[in-house]
């Protein structure tokens, strides 16, 4: 390992396809990279996950299963209009209720919560909570509650909300300020250009439908609040609630050891939290708020749909000349400036590329981050829009993308750390069988007909500072490794205890892991922006070395030879050239109740270097042209992350976000009620998510490979990436089997079926 | 009312819209079973009753008098020993979240009961009605369909 010396520098990190400049730490000393050599005994293994035992039996506990003594319950009364004033409460009836034990309405809570509003901005709005002894009470209690509201013009489109007279949406305009993004010059790339295209995609709101909605346990003890939150950032969660209710942050405590998916739309407080928080105060009791399944579908979080008008201009080759996006993103009431452009700027090589972004507040409940947010949606156009360049020209689309593979990063012409994105292409093509010739049309069904479609993507993925981690050596030889990092489903919990086997030279069972709790671990960022592995990993690797050279020194001692003569393997310390060894066990059972403790943190990313996750996918699907049917028979999908950490979970993520992908190629897709602006299909039922069902043979793998510069464990980021091509890819099989392209997903039957006239 | 809870006697008179899945979870602390959806359409609650899938959220406590119920508690063997289909549930990576996890087990285990030897189709067509959002559904499949090869051979 390399000293450095330690201080303040400052960094960049991509966060969610934004950058973002940090002061962070340099740690002390960076760990050698792990390079392709790198002797590693549990990295790259398969090992179940850690927790797997306790999710096949039912022991793991979610924040809805904490039943803490004398817990009351809160659920939320919701608004039925999309904008208007309530004019009337009165929950006198509500209060009396049997087993009732507290309502807060408009104005009872306070401001910096936003809680309750009298002014209604969307449909879903929570307007009031009732706190009872048991759900079924408080569900009474809400039917007993009185609201007169005097509703008001509202706009739930973009056109809506952009017109000239249109009703005023938020207080600071209805439009946000457009973001436009160019280099080269675009109009001398187009007239350059000897082919053109122009196409206009429309994408639908997405929910996450996460199976765990959101929720929150809050106790009170004294002036200290715990919470248990099914959240992706636990530091983030306790820092919202405690500026919020204006208490330290020493005096909050988030906890949250298992979650029901996140996928973006759990990356902080909510109003769920604030309210658990706040009657638990008032009543002096634990309380539970989590969300029924229609308040989740409503109004917690979405990807916002966009209307992506593309122009690409090339040569007869190929070779892009020009790549022009007009977009329209309807936001919702709140959100950040999530669009599609990002992916435009960095997939393809191309001089000349001119984005516009125009984003507008609806009455709509706000969208949140979703996989992949922004770049999902770009890869319906800029991707839709590739392959009708290669059907224009007589490409072959996959050809197409080889010809115009960026080497550097188009967007600010800096090298990548690693990019197989041609190696993809290339063992993609061979297993999917891209070039093989086509089956023979099925004669017994002349109307079900086949295609195929390819899409690639992109996405940044280096993670980066701040993350920590700190390992103790118990003197029975159990290492404990801590972070405020969470698991969200994604096996972190597993990759870390890997990372820290290998880092320490322990056997694996030997590693425990704690994430999610605020006072028991130290900051990690949230889990967000597939970020974890390639932020978190580092500084537990660096946190086990640092416990292991201490192990190593208080060997030394005892068994009288140098520290460095000394080697770990499998919680054994091993005499380098002998056959002398101790257990870990028992150099810390001679030391007794000396500690050996390590601390790990991240350092910063290499500057000027592009860090991404790379890959492309392969779609067959066969259409029925009288019933407008699509069945996605295969899908086949190469990424490169850099080093995989455990192939099994990895090809878990990557199948995870494929079958994401294809609900919103097929079937996701948020309605509101045009006359009212409520939604219409906030259920599980109406709301179609894949199931079993609809699963296609699925061929997805990473591709061998280990990217030593991005950060000393190789690792690159995973989580979103293989949503981001799926659509697209399947929409292009889509256009290949009836030879017309379907412009607006998601791809239904009566879509399918307006596309052929 | 009396039940059979995991070859457990259990006697009690819930309120009368206590559903089988408040009961299991609220007043039994038995908290494996999952509310997601309260409405059938997500199989989180799936539990056995006399060794038939329902939904928990939909079904009466006092509708099961004398019967048994069965839950993900009730899979493992004494002394808590996993049993077949949960060490294939780890092996194969049938987990992500956990969260669908304990439903998607007992609809599994009630499919192998009634059709040992079932095609891809088959389980496909049986799981649809168990939601995952994580899209674990290939390494479910493949975790019921090395159980199902197991058990043949004996």
């Amino acid at each position: 390992m390399a000293e450095v010396k330690s201080g303040f520098i400052t960094t960049t990190v991509e966060v969610e396809g934004r950058t973002e400049t940090r002061v962070v730490e340099r740690p002390a000393f960076e760990p050698t990279p792990w390079g392709t050599d790198a002797a590693l005994t549990h990295v790259g293994q398969s090992p179940p996950r850690v927790d797997a035992p306790e999710k096949v039996t039912g022991r793991a506990r979610y924040t809805a299963d904490i039943q803490r003594p004398r817990q009351a319950v809160a659920l939320f009364l919701r608004s039925t209009v999309a904008k208007g004033t309530i004019t009337h409460f009165d929950a006198t009836a509500a209060r009396a209720v049997p087993g009732v034990l507290a309502v807060m309405g408009p104005g009872d809570a306070p401001a910096k919560t936003r809680l309750f509003p009298s002014a209604i901005s969307y449909a879903g709005q929570p307007i009031a909570a009732v706190c009872a002894e048991s759900e079924s009470v408080a569900w009474r209690a809400l039917r007993a509650i009185v609201v007169q509201i005097d509703s008001l013009p509202f706009a739930a489109t973009f056109e809506a909300t952009a017109a000239p007279d249109a009703p005023k949406v938020r207080s600071a305009g209805n439009l946000a300020e457009p973001i436009v993004v160019s280099r080269g010059d675009v109009a001398a790339g187009l007239a350059a250009a000897e082919v053109t295209i122009t196409r206009e995609y429309r994408t639908p709101v997405a929910l996450h439908s996460a199976m765990e909605p959101h929720g929150a346990v809050a106790e009170w003890e004294g002036d200290r609040l715990t919470i248990w939150e099914s959240t992706q950032g636990i530091f983030r969660t306790r820092n919202d609630v405690a500026r919020v209710l204006g208490i330290a942050q020493s005096q909050v405590r988030v906890i949250k050891e298992y979650m029901g998916g996140g996928f973006g739309a759990k990356n902080g407080a909510g109003a769920h939290t604030f309210t658990a928080a706040l009657l638990a105060k008032q009543l002096q009791r634990p309380v539970r708020c989590v969300l029924e399944r229609d308040g989740e579908q409503m109004d917690s979080g979405n990807r916002p749909a966009t209307t992506q008008r593309v122009t690409l201009g090339a040569r007869r080759d190929g070779t892009l000349t020009a790549i022009r996006l007009d977009a329209d993103v309807p936001l919702g009431i709140s959100g950040w400036e999530g669009g599609p452009a990002q992916l435009y700027h960095e997939l393809y090589a191309c001089a000349n590329v001119h984005t516009t972004e125009r984003f507008a507040h609806i009455n709509a409940s706000g969208m949140q981050a979703f996989r992949a947010p922004g770049y999902a949606e770009g890869a319906i156009g800029l991707e839709g829009a590739m392959n009708a360049l290669a059907t224009t020209l007589g490409i072959d689309p996959l050809e197409l993308r080889r010809r115009n593979f960026a080497e550097r990063d188009p967007r600010l012409d800096r090298a990548f750390t690693g990019n197989a994105l041609r190696q993809c292409y290339d063992e993609a093509a061979e297993r999917f069988g891209w070039t093989a010739p086509r089956p023979a049309p099925d004669r017994a069904h002349p109307e079900r007909v086949r295609g195929r479609g390819v899409a690639a993507q992109t996405w940044p993925t280096g993670g980066g500072p701040p993350a920590y981690a700190t390992a103790r050596l118990n003197n029975d030889g159990s290492i404990e490794i801590a972070s405020g990092t969470q698991d969200l489903g994604t096996g972190a919990r597993t990759v870390l205890a890997q990372i820290a086997a290998d880092a320490f030279g322990a056997a694996l069972h030997d590693v425990r892991v704690v994430l999610g709790d605020t006072e028991r671990a130290p900051y990690a960022g949230n889990s967000w922006g597939s970020m974890t592995t390639a932020s978190v990993g580092p500084a537990v690797r660096m946190a086990a070395e640092d416990a292991r050279a201490k192990l190593l020194d208080a060997a030394s001692q005892l068994l009288n030879v140098p520290a460095d003569a000394l080697e770990t393997r499998e919680s054994r310390i091993i005499v380098r050239d002998s056959d002398r060894t101790m257990t870990f066990a028992e150099v810390t059972g001679k030391l007794g109740n000396v500690m050996i403790q390590g601390r790990g943190s991240r350092g910063p990313n290499p500057s000027d270097r592009a860090i991404v996750t790379v890959g492309v996918q392969m779609a067959e699907v066969e259409v029925d042209r009288m019933t407008g049917v699509v069945r996605v028979l295969r899908i086949v999908a190469a990424h490169d992350c850099g080093r995989v950490i455990n192939p099994t979970l990895a090809r878990s993520q990557l199948e995870g976000g494929i079958l994401q992908g294809l609900g919103y190629a097929l079937f996701e897709e948020r309605r509101l009620d045009g006359a009212t602006g409520v939604p219409l299909n906030p259920s599980l039922h109406d709301y179609k998510i894949p199931t079993m069902a609809d699963c296609p043979a699925i061929d997805a793998w990473c591709v061998q490979n280990v990217d030593a510069d991005a950060n000393h464990t190789g690792a690159r980021g995973l989580a979103e990436p293989p949503l981001i091509p799926t659509a697209p890819a399947i929409a292009a099989a889509v256009a290949d089997a009836l030879g017309v392209e379907v412009s607006e997903l998601p791809l239904t039957p009566w879509r399918v079926l307006a596309a052929l006239g | 009312m009396r039940l059979t809870i995991n070859g457990r006697p259990w006697e009690g008179d819930p309120a009368g819209e206590t559903t089988l899945l408040g009961l299991l979870r609220d007043d039994l602390e038995l908290t494996g079973t999952k509310l997601s959806c309260d409405r059938g359409e997500c199989g989180a609650c799936t539990v056995q009753l006399d060794g038939r899938t329902v939904h928990a959220c939909l079904t009466l406590a006092h509708g099961c008098d004398g019967q048994a119920v069965r839950t993900v508690e009730g899979l493992a063997g004494p002394e808590g020993a996993l049993n077949d289909l949960q060490a294939a549930f780890i092996a194969h990576d049938a987990a992500q979240c956990g969260f669908c996890t304990p439903g998607q087990l007992m609809a599994a285990d009630a499919l192998l009961a009634a059709n040992p030897r079932p095609s891809d189709e088959e389980i496909r067509a049986w799981m649809a009605g168990n939601l995952c959002r994580c899209g674990t559904y290939p390494n479910i499949l493949t975790a019921i369909r090395a159980v199902a090869e197991a058990r043949s051979r004996g």
